[in-house]
């Protein structure tokens, strides 16, 4: 299997007065084709600030990136945004919706960036809402939805660029017990489909989804555990 | 290529759909730029108004006609004197120089500045003496009645030939012809009624009397050599400098000049007058147009400020976008479009209602001519808004186009 995101060395450190704070601290991860991720840990132990560089909204104070074979420090702006648009799809803890657009309107959105014509892209959006299960709501505008459905709408919009990987940063955070085993049987199909993905949670339920748990405590990579036909192993 | 034109289209709706999503707020940030295209629309289209005016009456007005005035330089108006041209002068020239086609006098003196009388009504008015030419000069004619004939001036008959509104001021019958009015003192018969001329400038073109100039003259008894003012018009295929070269010499010689001593008169021809009155109607726009046109830069800054809050309040919205794979020259060009767009069309409610305020105070303000706005004002207003729209919306959309996506995505 290739690695679709490779992190070496990766040191993320933010500088409070005197002291540096070291949100991530010598952080070695490879993540392959299809794999499904779960990176936990307390509070603070920087599982959001990594989440955030692969998603290519931050960058590291040092290390190296590698998306898809490419190093990412090397990229511009631009090709930060092309990356952003094209390889991964985020999904967020509040959703992030566009406020007053419609459920189609927020899905559309990516692929304005794609310059693909509005027929193709209301063809490719209304494809996405009926994968998440939300067909009937497309004309809806984000405050008329559920919690649930609204991070439908944000699933089907990191998924209608078809991109390799899903990130999603404590996307059941914000959801009931009932939407939350929804939305974790979604992201199963998912993977089941294909799709490589990486959610950051401190729910126990759903690391237990996952095929792999990274850890992280302070900063640091403490366990990284695969499991395999029900086994637990160590990478 | 073909994808920045596909960026525009789609930064242009982006922009559009922005604005109509926060319509109250995109009104008030046009509010400026509103008020200012309006007040530069209608402060141009009053000020063209009365330049298109005075320049309709001048094209009435000969422009071959040359005027002879008196002329007093600073050293002898210390000296206490005053140049004069007197009735006297005019015979001279008028016998003289067959080279005018027309050539008239006109005469003002103290003793008709009283005003006339017509039963119980006195009214102030401008009394000229003149003669039977200056019809001609001037191109009035009489609606009722004749003008002033030679024979009037021949024998210094007492008749007046006035101007329109003289028979509202002195509650004159209709048809006045054939009425006694004083002036001076002395009984005066109608013979005439001018036709109307309307005003300029908010001066009633119509507000004159006309007598003849040796009527004048004589009733002015010993003080008889008053100034005159003389206007002349050359026939066609005359040599214009000889003519008036000669012209000099005779009143040089009249009014006893040596040699190394300056006329004591000028020509002005109606061109120059017009020229000076272009330049300074020309002026007095651009002047007012600049001061209000500070107003627009002002409506700009608005524009900057509203745009800055706007992008501050939509920072979470910014980062969103971003993470979704908006580039910033795509960001970039949507705040930008956005600021252009709520300039024009703060650009055009201002023409609309400039348009209406002009006309509304060329209807309201009387004396005040028709409202005219040239196409020019019109481009200049568009480039000027759409200019103020790039320059003012630059720093607000390099602000959001330089938004760091997680700074933007955290901010509260």
């Amino acid at each position: 299997m290739s690695a679709v995101i490779k992190l070496e060395n990766i040191n993320k450190h933010y500088k409070m007065g005197d002291q540096v704070f070291k949100a991530l601290d010598d952080v070695n991860i490879q993540i392959n084709l299809n794999e499904y991720v779960a990176i936990i840990g307390p509070s603070g132990s920087g599982k959001s600030t990594l989440m955030n560089l692969l998603g290519c909204l931050d960058t590291p104070t040092s290390g190296d990136y590698y998306l898809k074979d490419k190093l990412v420090k090397k990229m511009t702006e631009t090709e930060l945004a092309h990356q952003r648009n094209e390889s991964v799809g985020f999904i967020f803890q509040s959703f992030n919706l566009l406020p007053r657009a419609s459920a189609l309107e927020n899905v559309m959105q990516p692929l304005v960036y794609r310059f693909i014509p509005g027929k193709q892209r209301k063809q490719d959006a209304t494809d996405a809402l009926n994968r998440v299960g939300l067909g009937d709501k497309i004309e809806h505008l984000s405050s008329q939805l559920s919690g649930g459905q609204r991070q439908r709408v944000a699933i089907a919009r990191a998924l209608v660029t078809k991109p390799h990987i899903l990130l999603g940063d404590e996307p059941t955070g914000n959801l009931d017990s009932k939407t939350t085993t929804e939305i974790m049987a979604l992201f199963d199909e998912l993977h089941s489909e294909g799709h490589t993905i990486i959610l950051v949670t401190h729910e126990q339920e759903i690391a237990d989804h996952c095929h792999r748990v990274i850890r992280l405590v302070d900063g640091k990579v403490v366990s990284d555990v695969r499991k395999e036909d029900g086994d637990r192993q160590h990478v | 290529m073909f994808k920045s034109a596909l960026a525009i289209v789609e930064g242009t709706k982006a922009a559009l759909s922005a604005i109509r999503a926060n319509a109250m707020r995109s009104a008030l940030t046009c509010l400026g730029i509103i008020i200012g295209v309006a007040a530069v629309i209608t402060v141009v289209a009053v000020m063209q108004g009365f330049t298109k005016q005075i320049n309709d009456q001048l094209a009435d007005m000969s422009p071959d006609v040359t005027n002879i005035k008196p002329f007093t330089s600073r050293e002898q108006e210390m000296l206490g004197k005053r140049a004069k041209l007197t009735y006297d002068d005019f015979l001279v020239l008028k016998a003289r120089i067959k080279e005018a086609e027309t050539m008239t006098a006109l005469m003002f003196t103290w003793r008709f500045s009283g005003g006339a009388e017509y039963g119980n009504k006195s009214h102030s008015s401008r009394v000229i003496g003149t003669e039977q030419d200056y019809q001609k000069a001037y191109r009035t004619y009489p609606e009722l009645g004749r003008f002033i004939r030679a024979e009037d001036d021949d024998k210094r008959r007492r008749v007046a030939f006035i101007g329109h509104s003289i028979i509202d001021k002195l509650d004159l019958p209709e048809n006045p012809v054939g009425e006694y009015i004083k002036l001076g003192g002395e009984w005066f018969r109608i013979i005439g009624v001018a036709e109307k001329q309307g005003s300029l400038l908010g001066f009633d073109q119509d507000d004159y009397i006309n007598i003849p100039i040796s009527t004048m003259s004589a009733l002015e008894g010993a003080s008889a050599q008053s100034n005159v003012q003389i206007m002349f018009r050359l026939k066609e295929g005359t040599n214009e400098e000889q003519t008036i070269a000669k012209m000099k010499r005779i009143l040089r010689q009249l009014h006893k000049l040596e040699a190394d001593e300056p006329d004591d008169f000028e020509f002005e021809t109606a061109e120059k007058a017009r020229e000076q009155i272009d330049t300074f109607t020309n002026s007095a726009t651009a002047i007012t147009a600049g001061i209000v046109g500070i107003s627009l830069v002002v409506g700009g800054i608005g524009v900057m400020n509203i745009m800055l809050v706007s992008v501050t309040e939509r920072t979470r919205v910014i980062g969103t976008l971003k993470a979704l794979g908006a580039t910033p020259g795509f960001i970039m060009l949507q705040f930008l479009v956005e600021a252009v767009v709520l300039s024009l069309f703060g650009g055009l409610i201002g023409l609309a209602i400039g348009y209406g305020l002009s006309g509304l105070v060329s209807v309201l303000v009387p004396g005040m001519p028709g409202a005219y706005i040239p196409a020019w004002a019109v481009m200049l207003s568009f480039g000027f808004t759409s200019l103020i729209g790039i320059v003012f919306g630059l720093a607000p959309a390099i602000k959001a186009a330089r938004l760091n996506p997680i700074d933007a995505l955290r901010y509260e």
